[in-house]
């Protein structure tokens, strides 16, 4: 949410238009942020690592495991990796532990930091160690070590061999000299550490005079002469003390302290995670030449140091506002991770080979008729990391899925979302008054246009002062809050993480008299630039801030909230206007004596950690009757922000390129654990056009968070502005997302239960198809089978689907039949979005349009089977109360669909574990849902053999229990026309949503 | 057929009233849908007679006609509408026609007005009091819910506002009718005005015709006693001269003070851009703008050059003062001594003063130095006098036409209020409207006014909002509205306008204000101005009474 003048917007905006199929629009103040190059830590590393690649045959890695201090028992293996530097020995404690889900992970430390026995700088107050409490923020389970994994006998000299993971599969050689490890599945060779030997781990050093190039272990003159010239950057002291960037000094009480490692993966052609960056989802090499007409490459390495970027720039590898250091590697039939926990300024270099590497030849030794699937690409990656430890988890898959389980048991699941936040979002900074927001809200009524929240922005504060409201402008919140509730409609109201440093504030001076905020290098409080002008940021890292801060949500402090308040933190990156990058200088405080440097990528995560916590316990009333879930969104985040809200791709364009790029955005996060995500709907600056306001509701329709935003120099653009027949075409794709919310619900049951994607890509739901590996403007939702490729292109009037598998698809909208596997070509006028039904799913809608997602909740359902190839189809359907956490106590319906072509009958299974619904809330919960019916069955694809039949039979197993009778309706059955598909309809079956039954077509 | 539109406007547009008995309809049928329902054993759909239903399958709950008539009483067709997404299944009679054939769920409202309810919110779980008093579309307590009849009090509430409403009415009625009669009262002094102009400019032109005859008289009696005038101190080229240079210093310090005000306006704008420059150089990021146009440096450069004393100008008045003989020739070259901004300007005035000095006698035409007398110099005057009224009532006349033509709305009304303010707090600003005239917006905790709009014409625009139930808003119909443009410009903006669109009330008040884009206004407005239809019909009403 920032500020623009018209001029820039028009002139980007012209820019945008012209320029976006050539060249990258140029629109980012490249210069506010750093490159590899001013980064010091950065730019030493990828000279360590020029070295290591230009004297490849004879580079040594100077890190050694010694082998007489290796120590395995249950699970874990502990032992001291040496760095020789000259005379010196660094001795750097190491732990490999294994764990029962099969993830392993490598952590590196430093003895002389653990044991603080080193000097910091400028009498500087900080924490001696390298940061080691990111795991205490990011990680919530998964971590129980495997008593299975064990040492493999007859291993060679100079390794040791741990044998682990489900039945075994899974190897982990770890080589003493030089130390590296690689990881094998099923005997072939996955994940390689320091294969290339571009291991670093900075050490303490006091500061000297004059540097020296120090000679490594076995090297003879010429090659440290050879060393010392090739290395003369990276060893040039300039930034080892201090660094200057954008008028701000970094005064590095520390001294170099980066770390970093190279990870291979023999035969893996494509990566993919990093969140977040405005790219494709499969990552680009960052190796190239920037004055190179290649522009398939990036020249500088993927950076993630959660930055307010403002105007962010299409395909490009700087960083974002959000960081996930999670990378998974796809070849056919494989997929592995790698999950990097470091909260520090990080890097990551990206290359790919097509050499026919050793792994490969191996692999191809131990299996030969794997030779024809073994991909030749090579794909290796270059991780680095300013501070902290050097603390790698690896996942062996080898689906996608089991990757995306497997870190979202460690990072935590993502929420199981209140209902309405995954139904439609209005916001626009900024509506302006209390009677402003109630003029929207009987707007979209008015229109007959459904819509679940409205969003304020900074300006419903007095005067930015956050847990206040404008008395001139606001003067009856509450009251303007119950119209909202009357509907059932919530209020998402922004508060960031400054505090306005004014006098008369209570907030501020309890924020200062209670030592609550984040401190600058000489310990004092300090003080940046924000909305409010002169601020104080809160540190969430210090326990009582967050008990403080948890408090002030009560309704009786942040007056003016209500019940269907919640909350959306921005700017907690944390942006801070006067900051070296817009942010915070490095060498500031925070509770414990955290430097900025080493937190800074979690800082986002901390306050929306608070701010749930908050919003769990800001009414007693509700807390005890069970609780309410919180809704917060969060603008930066880190791995384990998914387990408290939703993000947004923040402060996108009202552009073409823009919305194009949102739907790649989006599916990274789907693949990096954070699926709750979306992209600013019309784009946050501009103007966009009917079209384009038209074509991305139909987008956005789809986005898993799904919210109109603007900017405060924009026209206003609720879409029952936009006149007709556009506002038409936006209401019916907003009804469309709300007649799938029943399938959209499920589709968040499952990630937030196993951490699949809502929108996936193809590389995830056909792991085997390389040819989909690359694609990032399609997906599947949930397990619906519903396959959208959204129009991002102006004037667009048709698009080409990939189908990957051997299966028909149906369009949506007419039942126009496909046959994959291949691209086919769909109609896509203005008013239709590419949407097809892949055979072999049943999913659930609710048909009646309803004022919001809440007045939806006795509705009757329709299911929809869509038969394929095979004749059956199968899906899911989750349901709760759509807002407490009565479901952890059974309070739910959780059904199977099948439809078996060999009996022609469909059946509804319970998935619900027997004996989970014995508590009383389970048993309300059912028993209010009783009368909730499916009142339609459309198949799809219906067979010819039903041709003639008007009724089918209905058997329930609470009427078969009383009687063992069964009932008929009636039945409809339709042929196929024009290359459509025959479709039947069952009439009002009557069954209970929640109630087991089975429908004869026979 | 303005009268018609006006009609439209209703208050309570979805308000239906009862027509026939009662029987024994479907639920949710209104009484003008009543015969459809009627056949014991078969329903055929409304607007698809073609698909015939067993009655049975009247509001079951199921959507079975592509009209959605065969469910009066439930949601279950609530989809059938060009808003929702449609596949086969729900087309399959009717590809082309997917709309309703029934307003909505029709609830009786006993004790009020019965009303259509849309099938949207037909057993959502919500009571829709406003539309549905007696509770009737929860039919199915869904969820629990039971919404009790409250229509005894709704609509008791509703009879005592309306009736409030039809009072006010009434008085606006009768207000406008004095409104008109006021703007007839304006007019007519205006069309009396003309005529009265119309007679002075007859006797302002005899005069003139007369003046003039009397001049020549004059002229011919003072022909050949033309004596060279007395030897003044200063000669005539020195009094013009003197003249002159009195009207340059004059120019000149004016143009010092309205320097040294831009200078001070200048400076407070730059005390601004630097507060905002301190954004912009500790974070680019979020002020982008450059801020203030640029001053222009060439328009400065100009100023400068005039407000240098004259000698550096190259303007050496002595040299004028003590000359006396090459009077007119200094005259003509005299503007060349300007800086070329101001030459044009002086040059015409010059030219204009010496061809009146010439004209009036007072400067001898082609270098003679002879003067008029005093005799011809009086009569020119008179003549001169003269012809300057007749300009001006000429010029009064032409306005007064003008004003005549204006526009100012249907029965001339806004003449009675043109100038007329009205304002109203809001947040914190006082805004204000003068009809006719302009939008103003004033911060209540003082400081400068913001123009939001000048009046430019009068305009008429379809409305569509909801009517509260005081009657204080726009509803839906054709209204009409009063444009105002370049208002003040906004930073990072256009010029401020307003668009002020009128409802009918009993006194004229601000209802509201918003901002619908940036720096965009609309104000909606109630004045009885434009209660005409209503304002008609209320005392029609009376009167038709008073003939019972």
């Amino acid at each position: 949410m920032q500020r623009l003048s018209i001029s820039w917007t028009a002139f980007l905006l012209l820019c945008l238009t012209l320029c976006s199929l050539l060249t990258p629009a140029v629109s980012v103040k490249h210069e506010n942020f750093k490159t590899c190059s001013q980064s010091g830590f950065c730019k030493r590393n990828r000279a360590y690592a020029d070295t290591a690649a230009a004297q490849a045959s004879t580079w040594t890695s100077p890190y050694a495991l010694q082998s007489n201090s290796i120590k395995f028992s249950q699970g874990l293996l502990t032992g001291v990796v040496t760095k020789q530097v000259g005379d010196e020995t660094i001795r750097l404690p190491l732990t490999v532990s294994f764990y029962e889900n099969g993830v392993a992970r490598v952590t590196i430390d430093e003895e002389q930091r653990q044991k603080k026995d080193i000097e910091l700088r400028h009498g500087s107050k900080a924490r001696k160690e390298r940061y080691n409490e990111a795991e205490k923020w990011a990680i919530v389970g998964g971590t129980t070590l495997s008593s299975g994994a064990a040492t493999k006998n007859g291993e060679k000299k100079g390794e040791t061999r741990v044998v682990y993971g489900p039945a075994g599969a899974f190897e982990a050689v770890i080589k003493h000299e030089p130390f590296g490890v690689e990881f094998l599945r099923e005997g072939v060779v996955e994940v390689v550490f320091n294969g290339k030997g571009m291991m670093n781990v900075e050490h303490w050093r006091a500061k000297v005079d004059k540097p020296v190039v120090e000679k490594k272990e076995g090297e003879t003159e010429e090659e440290q002469k050879a060393r010392e010239s090739a290395v003369v950057e990276g060893e040039d002291e300039g930034t080892w003390w201090e660094e200057s960037f954008g008028g701000n000094t970094d005064s590095k009480p520390r001294g170099p302290e980066s770390i970093a490692l190279d990870i291979s993966f023999p035969g893996y052609s494509h990566v993919y995670g990093l969140a977040e960056h405005a790219g494709p989802l499969s990552l680009r090499e960052t190796r190239g030449d920037s004055n190179s007409e290649d522009k398939t490459k990036y020249s500088e390495p993927y950076r993630m140091y959660n930055s307010d970027v403002f105007e962010y720039e299409m395909d490009s590898p700087m960083t974002l506002y959000g960081s996930i250091p999670f990378l998974q590697a796809k070849k056919r039939d494989s997929t592995v991770g790698v999950f990097w926990l470091n909260a520090a300024e990080t890097w990551v270099d990206i290359t790919k080979t097509k050499s026919f590497v050793k792994q490969a030849v191996d692999k191809v030794l131990q299996n030969p008729v794997s030779l024809g699937v073994t991909g030749s690409m090579t794909t290796d990656t270059h991780w680095i990391s300013e501070s902290g430890l050097l603390d790698v988890f690896v996942m062996l898959g080898p689906t996608p899925q089991d990757v995306i389980s497997t870190y979202s048991e460690l990072t935590g699941y993502t929420q199981l979302p209140q209902m309405f936040s995954i139904a439609y979002h209005q916001c626009r900074w900024n509506y302006v008054t209390d009677e402003d927001v109630r003029d929207v809200d009987r707007k979209f009524d008015k229109f007959k246009i459904p819509y679940d929240v409205i969003w304020l922005d900074i300006e419903y504060t007095e005067g930015k002062k956050y847990f206040t409201w404008d008395p001139m402008t606001f003067p009856d919140p509450l009251g303007m809050q119950e119209q909202l509730d009357e509907h059932e409609r919530k209020l998402v109201a922004i508060i960031d993480p400054h505090i306005k440093n004014e006098g008369n504030y209570p907030i501020v001076e309890e924020l200062k008299s209670k030592d609550l905020a984040v401190h600058n290098k000489d310990d004092n409080i300090y003080e940046g630039w924000c909305w409010p002008g002169s601020s104080y940021w809160i540190d969430c890292f210090n326990p009582k801030a967050r008990d403080w801060w948890v408090g002030l949500f009560k309704y009786d402090r942040f007056k003016g909230s209500a019940k269907n308040t919640w909350l959306w933190n921005d700017m907690n990156e944390p942006s801070v206007f006067n900051g070296p990058e817009t942010t915070m200088p490095k060498d500031n405080l925070y509770a414990g004596g955290w430097e900025h440097r080493d937190v800074h990528n979690l800082n986002g995560l901390t306050l929306i950690n608070a701010t749930y916590d908050a919003l769990l316990s800001r009414d007693k009333e509700e807390a005890s009757a069970g609780g309410v879930r919180p809704f917060v969104l969060t603008r930066s985040f880190f791995a384990g922000s998914q387990r408290m809200g939703a993000m947004w791709t923040g402060d996108n364009q009202a552009s073409w390129p823009h919305l194009e790029a949102s739907v790649p955005m989006i599916l990274s996060m789907g693949i990096s654990g954070f699926p709750f995500a979306g992209a600013d709907v019309g784009g946050f600056f501009g103007n966009p056009s009917k079209e384009l306001l038209t074509r991305w509701y139909q987008a956005g329709a789809f986005y898993p968070f799904f919210r109109g935003h603007a900017h405060i120099d924009t026209r206003r653009r609720e879409p029952y502005l936009a006149g007709e027949p556009y506002t038409g075409i936006i209401t019916q794709a907003l009804r469309l997302r709300y007649s799938l919310l029943p399938s959209w619900y499920t589709a968040f049951h499952e990630a937030h239960t196993t951490g699949a994607p809502i929108v996936r890509p193809n590389y995830y739901v056909h792991p085997s198809d390389d040819k989909g590996f690359g694609m990032d403007d399609q997906f599947y939702v949930g397990s619906t089978g519903l396959l959208v490729k959204p129009v991002v292109k102006e004037g667009q009037e048709g698009q080409d689907i990939y189908l990957a598998d051997k299966e028909k698809y149906f369009d949506y909208f007419d039942f126009w039949t496909y046959e994959g596997p291949g691209t086919v070509s769909v109609a896509a006028p203005l008013e239709t979005i590419p949407v097809l039904m892949q055979g072999g799913n049943v999913f659930a809608r609710r048909e009646r349009p309803r004022r919001s997602s809440g007045l939806m909740r006795w509705d009757p359902y329709t299911l929809v089977v869509v038969i394929g190839n095979s004749g059956d189809a199968e899906g899911t359907l989750y349901v709760d109360d759509g807002e407490g956490f009565d479901y952890q106590q059974g309070a739910y319906i959780h059904r199977k669909f099948s439809f078996k072509s060999s009996t022609g009958t469909l059946m509804s299974e319970d998935l619900a574990p027997e004996g989970s619904a014995t508590s009383k809330k389970a048993k309300d919960y059912l028993r209010s849902m009783e009368k909730v019916r499916v009142e339609k069955i459309v198949i799809v694809n219906a067979p010819e053999a039903w041709k003639g039949k008007t009724e089918v039979e209905v058997g329930t197993e609470y009427l078969a229990s009383k009687s063992g009778l069964t009932r008929k309706v009636g039945m409809e059955w339709h042929g196929r026309e024009e290359g459509k598909a025959a479709w039947a309809v069952v009439r009002d079956p009557a069954v209970a949503i929640g109630k087991g039954w089975k429908i004869d077509f026979a | 057929m303005k009268r018609v539109v006006s009609l439209l406007c209703l208050n309570y547009a979805a308000s239906v009233y009862a027509a026939g008995g009662e029987g024994s309809r479907p639920r949710g049928v209104g009484p003008e849908f009543a015969k459809f329902y009627k056949d014991a054993v078969t329903f055929s759909c409304i607007t698809n007679p073609s698909v015939n239903i067993p009655i049975g399958r009247v509001n079951d709950d199921y959507c079975d006609c592509p009209d959605g008539s065969d469910e009066p009483g439930t949601s279950a067709c609530a989809h059938v509408s060009p808003l929702s997404p449609h596949t086969p299944v729900d087309q399959s009679h009717a590809r082309h026609n997917i709309s309703l054939a029934l307003p909505g769920f029709y609830c009786k409202n006993k004790g009020h007005v019965p009303t259509y309810v849309p099938f949207t919110s037909v057993n959502d779980g919500i009571c829709d009091y406003e539309l549905c008093c007696d509770g009737s579309e929860e039919w199915d307590h869904v969820g629990g819910v039971k919404c009790e009849d409250r229509c005894q009090q709704i609509g008791k509430e509703f009879r005592k506002l309306d009736e409030a409403r039809q009072k006010s009415l009434g008085n606006a009625g009768r207000k406008r009718k004095e409104l008109v009669a006021e703007a007839g009262r304006l007019r007519k002094e205006v069309e009396d005005r003309l005529m009265t102009l119309g007679t002075e400019i007859e006797g302002s032109e005899l005069k003139v015709k007369q003046l003039e005859g009397e001049l020549a008289e004059v002229e011919r009696r003072e022909k050949g006693k033309v004596v060279r005038s007395a030897v003044q101190k200063v000669g005539k080229m020195g009094a013009l001269v003197g003249l002159a240079k009195q009207r340059t210093q004059e120019l000149r310090e004016t143009l010092e003070r309205v320097r040294q005000e831009r200078d001070s306006s200048r400076s407070r704008l730059e005390e601004l851009e630097s507060v905002l420059s301190t954004f912009k150089e500790e974070y680019n990021p979020n002020f982008n703008d450059e801020g203030g146009p640029e001053p222009d440096a060439a328009h400065d450069r100009d100023l400068n050059a005039i407000t240098q004393s004259d000698k550096e100008n190259g303007i050496d008045w002595e040299e004028y003062e003590g000359e006396e003989d090459s009077d007119t020739d200094v005259l003509y070259a005299f503007e060349n001594y300007l800086p070329v901004s101001l030459r044009g300007w002086v040059d015409q005035k010059l030219r204009d003063l010496r061809v009146t000095l010439i004209d009036s006698g007072i400067l001898a035409d082609t270098g003679s130095s002879s003067g008029e007398s005093k005799a011809v110099a009086d009569a020119q005057q008179r003549l001169n006098s003269a012809r300057n009224d007749l300009d001006n009532s000429r010029k009064s006349l032409t306005e007064h036409k003008e004003g005549l033509d204006k526009d100012f709305g249907p029965d001339d009304i806004f003449r009675a209020l043109k100038g007329q303010c009205i304002s109203t707090d809001s947040g914190e600003y006082t805004y204000e409207f003068c009809f006719m005239d302009k939008t103003t917006q004033k911060p209540k905790k003082g400081g400068g006014h913001t123009n939001m709009g000048n009046f430019v014409r009068v305009e008429r625009m379809t409305v569509d909002e909801d009517l509260p139930p005081n009657g204080k808003g726009l509803g839906t119909c054709e209204r009409i509205a009063m444009k105002h443009e370049n208002g003040q410009h906004c930073w990072n903006g256009p010029n401020r306008a307003t668009t002020v669109i009128l409802g009918c009330a009993e006194e004229g008040e601000i209802w509201k204000i918003m901002e619908e884009e940036k720096c965009v206004y609309r104000m909606e407005v109630g004045t009885p101005a434009v209660c005409e239809a209503l304002g008609q019909a209320v005392p029609k009403k009376a009167d038709g009474r008073d003939e019972l």
